[in-house]
């Protein structure tokens, strides 16, 4: 649906405010109600996804335009979807959907964020996201003696993602994942140089085209690679897999694992065994991707009519994302059988966790912004007295690495790749 | 409209840049709010000429004076859930959002009080006064209604009242930016003392700064507040059921919690149902009731699923489904066994005075918990299943005859426009007018006929308008209601119409509002959109009671 089609949903959208917070009664402690970084940090209704239904409704109506403001408002926003799952508490419209739409319009008109032009270039240039050049794709396995897909072939093809795959402090979690799926009898390889992006990101900043573009690219390697399952530790690419190709129906035709997924496999085939302890009190962030994002994506096609007078319904049923069919109890099942460790939750979790502050391009064109969401979060694992903050994705752990550093925060950050690999 | 130059940079001088904004864009999200539709044609209402985020008192006291200096209108919000918060009469009008003023300045538990900025939630402050074993009284807007709108500035309703009042009768004290830039405080405030009784040794005057129905933003900003908490038997934290990463559909709550037990008895016909409910409600027992069972279904996940839930209920208990109107909730709260004992005594007692009885499938653990979920802590405003509503009340401080009468002729009312298609309906008389009412109907009570309509479909507005107008009498033609409410949806642009009317009807009180309002806002700065112009204007009689927006009556 264009941004276009969603006046039904501009023009029911109450103002009731619900989008800037978590659900109200899931609500556990005052310093941490709050579900929207973009509202939280700016303040202003616009940045709510609230106002952005206000906002389409202008546009539509001729009463704005899109100027800087315009797409200020709309790119400071993590798009983590906290609004959506709050928003339908009350309402079946789609603010994130809207959202989403809105990017691509903006795109497409040729408004643009001038620091996601340069990403954009980049992954034209060069099929990634980190302005890096290709050919340097498969530096992070270097040493590794892995398999590679283009010459050789395997079961499971292991997709590191733009993020491991070039930023280099991060490396180590990258590698120490296909060290341990491989070590554990996992026919596995990977792409080498010739892995691509696959077009999650681009997609959410409204570059429709590129997912399209990579996920056509990514069949038709998957395919001639032979491969029939893909793992990857990264939270976003496995959303572009699992959920984003299958929304634009290009689904990528082999099964999609995040890697928490196939450990947490591996672990109840006996194939993964923990034999150290890890002494560690922990919490676990659940990454947007992976959890609220992750939730498979649901078709429907139908007609809207009305019953007992003026209640709109819609046949076939229709079926909103809601965001509890996420991936949750999978890293939490992981933590939980490290021997020696301690989980200690949140206040705001699983579908209703504050973003780490990377995502819809905010690290980016904003990074000032991303790293007080992600201090944000610190705050409130050091609240509940976690000695290190875990999450399952590189986007995550590279924002709270940034935000820790920034505010001087001593927490430890790390990726439950790593607390696994300390407990085999 | 833009501010000049001048006016502008005296605004932002004040607050600093980053919270002021004339961007179109961010404006054009602070005049889109449920219910525009039916008042001014449109989603829109008038866009502001500036929005401030002040960050106190201070900021809004010198705001204001420099509006008085260049003629500028303001208004106050906290959430802005309300068309009439952020309505402006023309455009040259700012808007202050008070989101950066959200603290809650202290809870005196041994005093039973609370103090808090205009930014803190109902829901919030319940939150934190239930670990001191309190509560707060709330309306039925929503869980983002504010405390100081609730208290000090908005008419609402909701089932708690009968234990915990409304409508002014909790303020304690208020810290008020006055429309000439004046901060009051009143009651012992004014002596520089805690904000613990609105009524002496200073000032008092909790009748002007609200009445009953409040002046909407219409006289200035209430910066701070201080309200009555009331005893909260339940748990200090809340209870959920449905964990996060669950189906939200999951049930909320699966019983009631220790401290409370709900009752939902029902009765052959409405008249004895009436005469139930005042007896129940006069017996003192009670921390929550309400006459209109549907209004406490469970929540279902969308509209969809309500109504798959609807067929469901109506397949498998149509006996039940039947004895809605007739079926009322009773929660009571108590603080030992005996207390229990007597209380639940008392509500039997009622119950087979009136030949009422316990239904099975309204007294089931799961649905008694929703219900008491629904009453006692939070709800939302169903606007999901039809897009809109409206709450048209009537019948405040009434005597409880008064009261049966109202709501009989209601439910007729209602019930004829439900049956023509024109809202959501359940089914012929399958929803009673509900009934909230105050401090164990000692004062009165609230009827509240809500109608859900769809704003987008044309017959439906123009049937609510019509609905509108028959049951709430704007024009004073039917002389129905004895003294009116002006309660619920109608207190935004209309009003005037209603003031003209009504004024003559009822000892000219709309003089005294008027005089009000000129001394209080001598340079009428104040936005008067949802209180009383200084002076009708002239287009305020031409004719019908739903106008077109002030925006458009400015560009005639």
């Amino acid at each position: 649906m264009a941004w276009q089609d969603y006046v039904h949903d501009m023009q029911r959208c109450t103002r009731c405010s619900y989008c800037k917070w978590i659900p109200y009664r899931y609500m556990r402690n005052i310093d941490f109600m709050e579900g929207c970084p973009s509202i939280a940090r700016y303040n202003w209704h616009a940045y709510a996804a609230s106002g952005k239904f206000n906002m389409a409704y202008s546009l539509l109506q001729g009463r704005i335009e899109i100027d800087d403001t315009f797409l200020d408002v709309l790119y400071k926003c993590c798009m983590d979807g906290s609004c959506d799952v709050s928003c339908k508490v009350q309402q079946d419209i789609e603010p994130l959907q809207l959202m989403q739409e809105l990017r691509i319009k903006c795109v497409e008109d040729g408004q643009l964020v001038p620091a996601h032009m340069v990403v954009i270039e980049g992954l034209r240039k060069e099929d990634n996201m980190m302005q890096s050049p290709k050919d340097e794709r498969a530096k992070w396995a270097e040493g590794l003696d892995v398999k590679d897909l283009t010459s050789e072939s395997a079961e499971v093809v292991y997709h590191a993602g733009c993020r491991y795959s070039f930023d280099e402090e991060l490396w180590p979690v990258a590698r120490a994942g296909l060290t341990l799926l491989r070590d554990a009898g996992v026919d596995i390889g990977i792409m080498g140089v010739e892995e691509a992006c696959c077009g999650g990101r681009a997609y959410e900043l409204g570059y429709a085209g590129e997912l399209t573009k990579y996920a056509e690219h990514q069949i038709e390697t998957f395919r001639t690679a032979g491969v029939k399952t893909l793992v990857t530790p990264c939270s976003d690419c496995y959303a572009a897999f699992k959920v984003l190709y299958d929304k634009i129906g290009k689904k990528l035709g082999i099964e999609v694992f995040h890697i928490t997924q196939y450990i947490d496999k591996l672990i109840k085939e006996g194939k993964i065994k923990f034999t150290k302890e890890v002494p560690l009190t922990v919490t676990y962030h659940d990454p947007c991707h992976l959890g609220r994002l992750g939730e498979p994506w649901v078709h429907w096609q139908g007609k809207e009519y009305k019953v007992m007078g003026q209640m709109i319904v819609h046949d076939p049923p229709k079926k909103y994302r809601r965001g509890a069919n996420g991936v949750y109890e999978t890293p939490r099942d992981i933590l939980k059988s490290i021997p020696g460790l301690k989980l200690v939750e949140m206040y705001r979790i699983k579908e209703y966790a504050w973003c780490c502050g990377a995502g819809g391009g905010v690290i980016d064109a904003y990074p000032d912004f991303a790293v007080w969401t992600g201090a944000e979060r610190l705050r409130e694992a050091n609240a509940v007295g976690a000695e290190a903050i875990v999450s399952a994705c590189p986007w995550c752990k590279r924002n709270f690495l940034d935000a820790a550093r920034e505010t001087g925060d001593k927490i430890e950050v790390y990726d439950i790749i790593e607390l696994v690999q300390k407990a085999v | 409209m833009k501010l000049a130059k001048e006016e502008y940079q005296a605004l932002e001088d004040i607050v600093g840049p980053e919270y002021i904004t004339q961007e179109p864009v961010i404006m054009d999200t602070y005049n889109q709010v449920w219910g525009n539709k039916f008042f001014f044609d449109e989603k829109h209402s008038v866009r502001p000429a500036a929005v401030l985020l002040p960050a106190n008192t201070g900021e809004i006291s010198a705001v204001v004076k420099v509006c008085n200096k260049y003629g500028i209108l303001f208004k106050a919000f906290s959430s802005g859930f309300e068309y009439l918060s952020l309505s402006l009469v023309n455009e040259k009008g700012i808007l202050f959002d008070l989101r950066r003023m959200n603290r809650v300045i202290e809870i005196d538990a041994k005093n039973m009080r609370a103090v808090v900025e205009p930014y803190i939630s109902v829901y919030r402050l319940q939150f934190e006064a239930a670990r001191y074993g309190l509560y707060s009284g709330r309306i039925g807007v929503g869980y983002s209604a504010g405390v100081v709108a609730t208290e000090c500035c908005h008419h609402g309703c909701q089932h708690s009242m009968v234990f915990t009042s409304g409508y002014g009768r909790n303020i304690l004290g208020v810290e008020w930016v006055l429309p000439t830039g004046e901060v009051l405080n009143m009651g012992t405030g004014d002596g520089g003392g805690d904000l613990f009784s609105a009524d002496g040794p200073g000032f008092s005057l909790r009748g002007i700064l609200r009445g009953r129905t409040g002046a909407n933003g219409g006289h200035g900003v209430i910066t701070k507040v201080s309200v009555k908490l009331y005893p909260w038997y339940g748990p200090p934290e809340w209870e959920q059921t449905k964990q996060p990463g669950e189906p939200p559909s999951f049930g909320q709550l699966d019983k009631v919690p220790d401290g409370y037990k709900v009752f939902v008895p029902t009765f052959n016909n409405l008249d004895d149902t009436l005469d139930a409910s005042e007896e129940l409600c006069r017996a003192e027992i009670l921390c929550g009731f309400g006459i209109a069972i549907t209004g406490t279904a469970p929540f279902s996940e969308g509209n969809d699923e309500e109504w798959a839930m609807m067929q469901k209920a109506l397949n498998a208990g149509p006996r039940d489904v039947g004895s809605i109107p007739n079926s009322v909730v009773a929660v009571i709260g108590y603080q030992s066994l005996g207390e229990l004992e007597y209380r639940e005594k008392c509500v039997k007692a009622i119950t087979e005075k009136w030949c009422g009885r316990f239904l099975p499938g309204f007294n089931e653990p799961r649905a008694l918990a929703r219900a008491f979920a629904d009453m006692m802590w939070s709800n939302g405003v169903n606007l999901r299943a039809t897009g809109d509503f409206l709450p048209s009340s009537s019948s405040p401080d009434g005597s409880p005859a008064m009261l049966k009468k109202l709501a009989l002729q209601e439910a007729e009312i209602k019930d004829r426009y439900e049956q023509s298609g024109a809202f959501l309906t359940f089914g012929s008389g399958l929803r009673m007018v509900s009934w909230r009412p105050e401090e164990h109907l000692s004062t009165g009570a609230q009827g509240i006929s809500t109608a859900q309509y769809d704003p987008w479909n044309p017959a439906s507005l123009e049937a609510a308008r019509d609905f509108i107008n028959e049951i709430f009498d704007p024009r004073g033609e039917f002389n129905r209601y004895g003294i009116p409410s002006r309660g619920g949806c109608l207190q935004i642009e209309p009003v005037t119409h209603i003031h003209q009317n009504w004024g003559p009807l009822y000892d000219n009180y709309d003089k005294w509002l008027m005089k009000i309002k000129k001394m209080l806002d001598p340079n009428t700065v104040g936005d008067w959109t949802a209180y009383i112009p200084p002076e009708y204007p002239d287009y305020a009689k031409e004719g019908n009671y739903v106008l077109p927006s002030y925006g458009k009556e400015e560009k005639r």
